[in-house]
C-alpha cells in the first residue's frame, strides 16, 4: 500500500509542477497576444477595446502574476480553460472536444494495436530465432519504420484511394453525415480510418518489435527459463508466463509514454489524410500564440503521460514482484 | 505547398447582368434549368470549421457573408459592376455627403419575418457600437445612418466618400435585428443557427463540412438553381487538391502547381481554370530610410528586376508581372495610361539600372557591388514569409536579378505573425508583399492604401496601409479630388495622375500580381463565370461574389 501511496504522492507533485510549467512557458515566448491581436483586428479597434478583449480572453496582462497564476489554477480546478484566440469566440473547450474524440480513436487505437501486435511478434520472433517470422518481419517492419511518414502516408493515399479508389481520400466519416451511433455511421468512421491507422500501425510497430525482440533474447538466457524447461512446462506457458512476462516490462513503460502522446495527436497523418484532430489544432495554437488553447493542450498531454505513467507503475509492480519489494524497503 | 491568398476578409466583385439576377425577374424563364443537384466547393480552409455563422468575424465570415446574409448592392471586385440586392435603388446628394438606400419591399428573412429598413439600419449602428465587428471599418468615413420613412436608409459623411460605397453597400452584411438585439455581447456570441435573406440556409454544420440547402422563399423568384452546396474544411493544400481533382468537387479556389497536368488533364474537356489578377505583390521599399528614399536608387530597382522571370519561376506563370503604373492588367486595363508607362518603358534592363546607380553617385567594389562615397554598399535585406515558398522563391530570382546590377539583397524569411509586426510597424528595409486590405472594384482602393499618407503610421506605429511611409501631398490631393467625384471620367484622369507618380517616384515595385484561384468543372454543372463573362470575382472566397456565382449555376439535364 505505501507504494502506491508513493507513487501518488510523486503524481500529484509531478502535476502541480508541469502545471506550473504550464503557465510560465507561454508567457516568456516572445511577442505577446494583445499584438497579435492588433494584427488580427488591423487597427480598426482602439487600445481600449483590445484591453476589453484581453480580459475576455484572460490574458490581461495588468494583473501582477501571481494574481494570475492563483486565477490560473482555479480555473483549470474548475475546468474553465478561456476562450481560444484562434477560433474566437469559441470556448478552448469546445475547440478541444471537436478533435478530442477523434484523436483518442484514431491514434489511440492504433497505438495499442502497433504495441500489442509488436510485442507478440517480437517474442515470436525471438522465441523462434532465426526462423522465418525473425528473418522477415523484424527487418521489413524496421525498414518501413524509417520512410518518412509523409512520403508513406501520401504513397498509399495515392494508390489505395486515388488510383484503386477503394478507400475515402479523407475526413473521418463521410461528408453530409452528422455525428450518431447508428451502425452505419460506425462503419464509415471505420471505413474512413483504416488507411490513416494502417499507416501509422506499419510506421510504429518496428520500435516496439525490436525493443521486445532483444529483451526477450536477454530473458531466454536467464537461468529461470532454462529452470522452466527443465521442469517440463509447455512451450507455450514459458513463452508467456515465464520470459515474456519479464521481456514486457521495458516495452510497457515506453508504451506507457506513448499513450500519453496520443493526445497530442498525429498532426502528419490529420494533413495527409485530411482528419479531424488535435495535432493540427496544437500547430495553429502555437503559430498564432493563442495561450489559452495551447496551455490546455499541453495540460491534457502533460496530464495523459503523467497518469500512463502512474498506470505502468502500477502494473509492473503487479508484473514484477522485484519493483514492489525495493520500493517498500 | 503554399498557402496564401487573401484572407477570407477580402475581395469581392460583382456584377451580372446577364442570368438576370438582379430584378428577381430572371431565372425562371426560357432556359430548362430546373432545380436541383449537390455542387461541393474545393477550397483549402486551413482549420476544421467552426460552426459559427457570423458575418461580422473576420475569421468565420467566409461561411456566411454573402450565401446567407446579403449586402445591399453587390460591386463587382472584376470591373465595378453594380447589382442591386437588398436595396433596390440608391442616390448620392449633389456634395456627395449623404447617401439615400432605397430598400427593397418583399424580403423575408429565412426564418419567415419580413426584412425592412430597421434592420439595415440596426446592422450599421450596430458595427458603430461595436467597432470589432467593423470589418470594413466603415465607421471612420460614416456620420450618421439613420432611417427616413418606411423605406429608406440615409447615411451621412463626414466628407464626400464616393468610393466608400464599396465597403458600405458592397461589403457588408445585414442581419436581422429581431434575432441580433437579444444578443448580449454580439462581438463573443457564437451564431450557430443563422437567420439570413441569401439564397441559402445552413442545415448542417459539422467541424468537416458545411451543408447549404436551397432557400425556398429566396426574394429573387427561381434562384438559386442549385438545391444543396456542401463545402468541406480542409486542413491543407494537398488534400483539396486530391479531392478536387478526383472530382469529387466542382468548384475550386485552389493552388495547384501544375495544374495543367494534375486538374486538367483528368478531364480535358470539362476541367477548367481562369487566374484572373485581383492585386499586386509587391517590393516595399522603406522610403524613410537612406539610401531608399532616392527616387534614383528607386528606380534602378525597377530597371534591374525582371518581373517575367519572377512570374515564371517563381509563381509557376500563373501569377503574372506587374507593371509599374501599379493598376492590374488586364482586369483594370482601361485605366492604364500606356503612354505615359512607355514613356519611362520600366523593363528589366540591368545596363539601365547600373547607369542609374552610377549617376547618382555609386561606384562598383571589388565584388561587383555599388557602394556610396563614404563606402557604404547598396546592401539591403528584404522581409518575406517563410510559409509562402513561391514567395521565397519569388525573391530568390529577385537576389539573382539585383546581384547582376550590383545591389546586395538578402532575404529574411519570418513567420507570418512576426512578419506582419514588422510590415506594419515600418521596421524593415525592404518587404516583399501585398497589402493586407482587401483591393477593390478599380484601381483607386489598391493605389491609396498603398500611397495614401493618412493611411500610414510613424515607425514603430502600426499603419493600415502604405507600409513604406511614402508621403507625397501631391498623391493625397488626387486621392481625395477622386473620392469626391461620381464622375468617371474625372476618375480616369486622377488614377492616370497617380500612375504618373508611381512611375517617377516608384514608391513600391508591382512584381507579380496576386491573382482570385478558380478551377471549375463543367461536366454537370453550368453557368460558370468565365474569362469572357466575368459576372463575378470567381473564387470561393472571394465574398460576397460566391453568392453570385452559385445564384448562376445550374445542374446540366
Amino acid at each position: 500500500m505505501s507504494f502506491v501511496a508513493r507513487r501518488l504522492e510523486f503524481f500529484f507533485i509531478t502535476a502541480w509542477a508541469a502545471l506550473t510549467v504550464n503557465f510560465i512557458l507561454p508567457r516568456i515566448m516572445p511577442g505577446n497576444p494583445g499584438q497579435a491581436m492588433l494584427v488580427r483586428f488591423h487597427g480598426r479597434v482602439s487600445p481600449q477595446t483590445i484591453k476589453a478583449l484581453e480580459v475576455a480572453f484572460g490574458v490581461n496582462t495588468d494583473q501582477p502574476l501571481w494574481q494570475q497564476y492563483l486565477q490560473y489554477l482555479a480555473n483549470t480546478l474548475r475546468g474553465d480553460f478561456g476562450t481560444s484566440l484562434t477560433f474566437f469566440p469559441e470556448p478552448v473547450g469546445d475547440v478541444i472536444k471537436q478533435g478530442l474524440f477523434w484523436t483518442l480513436g484514431l491514434v489511440g487505437l492504433a497505438t495499442v494495436i502497433a504495441f500489442v501486435l509488436g510485442t507478440l511478434i517480437g517474442m515470436l520472433s525471438a522465441w523462434r530465432r532465426g526462423g522465418f517470422l525473425d528473418a522477415i518481419l523484424p527487418p521489413v517492419f524496421i525498414v518501413i519504420s524509417a520512410f518518412p511518414y509523409f512520403w508513406l502516408g501520401l504513397l498509399v493515399l495515392l494508390l489505395f484511394s486515388i488510383t484503386l479508389g477503394w478507400f475515402p481520400s479523407g475526413f473521418a466519416y463521410d461528408l453530409t453525415s452528422s455525428i450518431n451511433l447508428s451502425w452505419s455511421f460506425v462503419g464509415e468512421v471505420i471505413w474512413h480510418g483504416l488507411l490513416p491507422a494502417l499507416t501509422i500501425v506499419v510506421t510504429s510497430i518496428g520500435g516496439w518489435i525490436l525493443t521486445m525482440r532483444n529483451t526477450m533474447i536477454t530473458t531466454l538466457a536467464e537461468d529461470y527459463v532454462k529452470m522452466a524447461r527443465a521442469k517440463g512446462l509447455s512451450p507455450v506457458r514459458i513463452m508467456l508466463m515465464y520470459a515474456g512476462r519479464n521481456a514486457i516490462l521495458p516495452n510497457l513503460t515506453g508504451f506507457a509514454m506513448s499513450l500519453g502522446f496520443v493526445i497530442s495527436g498525429a498532426i502528419l497523418v490529420e494533413i495527409v489524410f485530411n482528419y479531424p484532430g488535435l495535432g493540427f489544432t496544437l500547430l495553429q495554437a502555437v503559430h498564432s500564440e493563442d495561450f489559452a488553447l495551447m496551455q490546455t493542450l499541453f495540460l491534457l498531454i502533460t496530464l495523459a503521460v503523467l497518469v500512463a505513467v502512474l498506470a505502468a507503475d502500477l502494473l509492473t509492480a503487479w508484473l514484477d514482484p522485484r519493483t514492489r519489494d525495493s520500493a517498500g524497503v | 505547398m503554399r498557402r496564401h491568398r487573401f484572407p477570407v476578409v477580402g475581395l469581392l466583385a460583382s456584377l451580372a447582368l446577364i442570368v438576370g439576377a438582379c430584378g428577381g425577374s430572371s431565372g425562371t424563364t426560357g432556359t430548362q434549368r430546373t432545380t436541383g443537384g449537390v455542387l461541393t466547393i474545393d477550397n483549402e480552409s486551413g482549420a476544421l470549421w467552426q460552426c459559427d455563422f457570423n458575418p461580422y468575424n473576420g475569421s468565420v465570415n467566409g461561411q456566411s457573408f454573402g450565401i446567407l446574409y446579403e449586402p445591399l448592392v453587390y460591386d463587382n471586385l472584376l470591373n465595378d459592376k453594380k447589382t442591386n440586392m437588398l436595396a433596390s435603388a440608391y442616390a448620392w446628394s449633389p456634395d456627395n455627403k449623404t447617401l439615400t438606400f432605397t430598400i427593397r419591399s418583399g424580403v423575408q428573412w429565412s426564418d419567415g419575418q419580413p426584412f425592412s429598413a430597421a434592420d439595415v439600419v440596426f446592422s450599421f449602428n450596430l458595427m458603430k457600437q461595436h467597432p470589432e465587428l467593423d470589418l470594413q471599418s466603415v465607421w471612420t468615413v460614416l456620420s450618421s445612418v439613420t432611417q427616413d420613412g418606411t423605406d429608406k436608409v440615409v447615411m451621412t459623411f463626414a466628407q464626400s466618400a464616393v468610393p466608400n460605397f464599396y465597403q458600405i453597400a458592397g461589403q457588408t452584411a445585414i442581419v436581422p435585428q429581431h434575432i441580433w438585439s437579444a444578443f448580449k455581447d454580439p462581438v463573443t456570441q457564437q451564431i450557430k443557427d443563422p437567420i439570413g435573406t441569401g439564397p441559402f440556409t445552413m442545415s448542417q454544420c459539422t467541424g468537416q463540412n458545411i451543408t447549404f440547402t436551397r432557400n425556398a422563399t429566396y426574394w429573387q423568384t427561381g434562384l438559386p438553381y442549385l438545391q444543396t452546396v456542401n463545402y468541406p474544411a480542409f486542413l491543407d493544400n494537398d488534400p483539396a487538391n486530391a479531392f478536387l481533382a478526383t472530382g469529387q468537387a466542382q468548384w475550386g479556389g485552389q493552388f495547384i502547381p501544375n495544374i495543367d497536368t494534375y486538374y486538367v488533364a483528368r478531364d480535358k474537356a470539362n476541367n477548367h481554370y481562369w487566374f484572373p489578377p485581383i492585386n499586386n505583390i509587391n517590393i516595399w521599399f522603406n522610403t524613410k530610410t537612406a539610401p531608399l528614399d532616392n527616387k534614383v536608387v528607386r528606380q534602378a530597382f525597377a530597371f534591374a528586376i525582371d518581373r517575367a522571370s519572377v512570374s515564371q519561376k517563381g509563381e509557376y506563370g500563373y501569377e503574372p508581372p506587374g507593371n509599374q503604373t501599379g493598376v492590374l492588367s488586364p482586369t483594370f486595363d482601361s485605366w492604364i495610361d500606356k503612354t505615359q508607362a512607355d514613356k519611362y518603358g520600366y523593363k528589366f534592363d540591368t545596363a539601365k539600372a547600373v547607369s542609374l546607380l552610377q549617376q547618382a553617385g555609386y561606384t562598383k567594389d571589388s565584388s561587383g557591388i555599388f557602394q556610396d562615397a563614404s563606402g557604404k554598399k547598396l546592401s539591403f535585406t528584404i522581409i518575406n514569409i517563410a510559409g509562402y515558398t513561391d514567395w521565397v522563391a519569388s525573391v530568390q530570382v529577385i537576389q539573382d536579378n539585383l546581384k547582376q546590377a550590383g545591389i546586395e539583397l538578402k532575404a529574411q524569411n519570418l513567420e507570418s505573425n512576426a512578419y506582419f509586426d514588422k510590415l506594419f510597424t515600418g521596421n524593415f528595409q525592404l518587404a516583399y508583399g501585398s497589402l493586407n486590405t482587401s483591393p477593390g472594384p478599380n484601381p483607386y482602393y489598391e493605389l491609396r492604401n498603398t500611397l495614401h499618407s493618412g493611411t500610414t503610421a510613424a515607425i514603430g506605429a502600426t499603419a493600415n496601409g502604405d507600409y513604406g511611409r511614402y508621403s507625397n501631398p501631391a498623391a493625397d490631393t488626387l486621392f481625395d479630388q477622386f473620392g469626391a467625384t461620381t464622375d468617371t471620367a474625372k476618375q480616369h484622369d486622377l488614377i492616370k495622375q497617380v500612375e504618373a507618380i508611381m512611375l517617377e517616384d516608384v514608391p513600391v515595385i508591382p512584381v507579380t500580381e496576386g491573382v482570385a484561384w478558380y478551377q471549375y468543372s463543367t461536366k454537370d454543372f453550368a453557368g460558370w463565370p468565365t474569362e469572357q463573362d466575368p459576372y463575378a470575382a470567381p473564387a470561393p472566397w472571394n465574398l460576397p461574389d460566391w453568392e453570385i456565382v452559385l445564384t448562376h449555376l445550374y445542374k446540366k439535364s
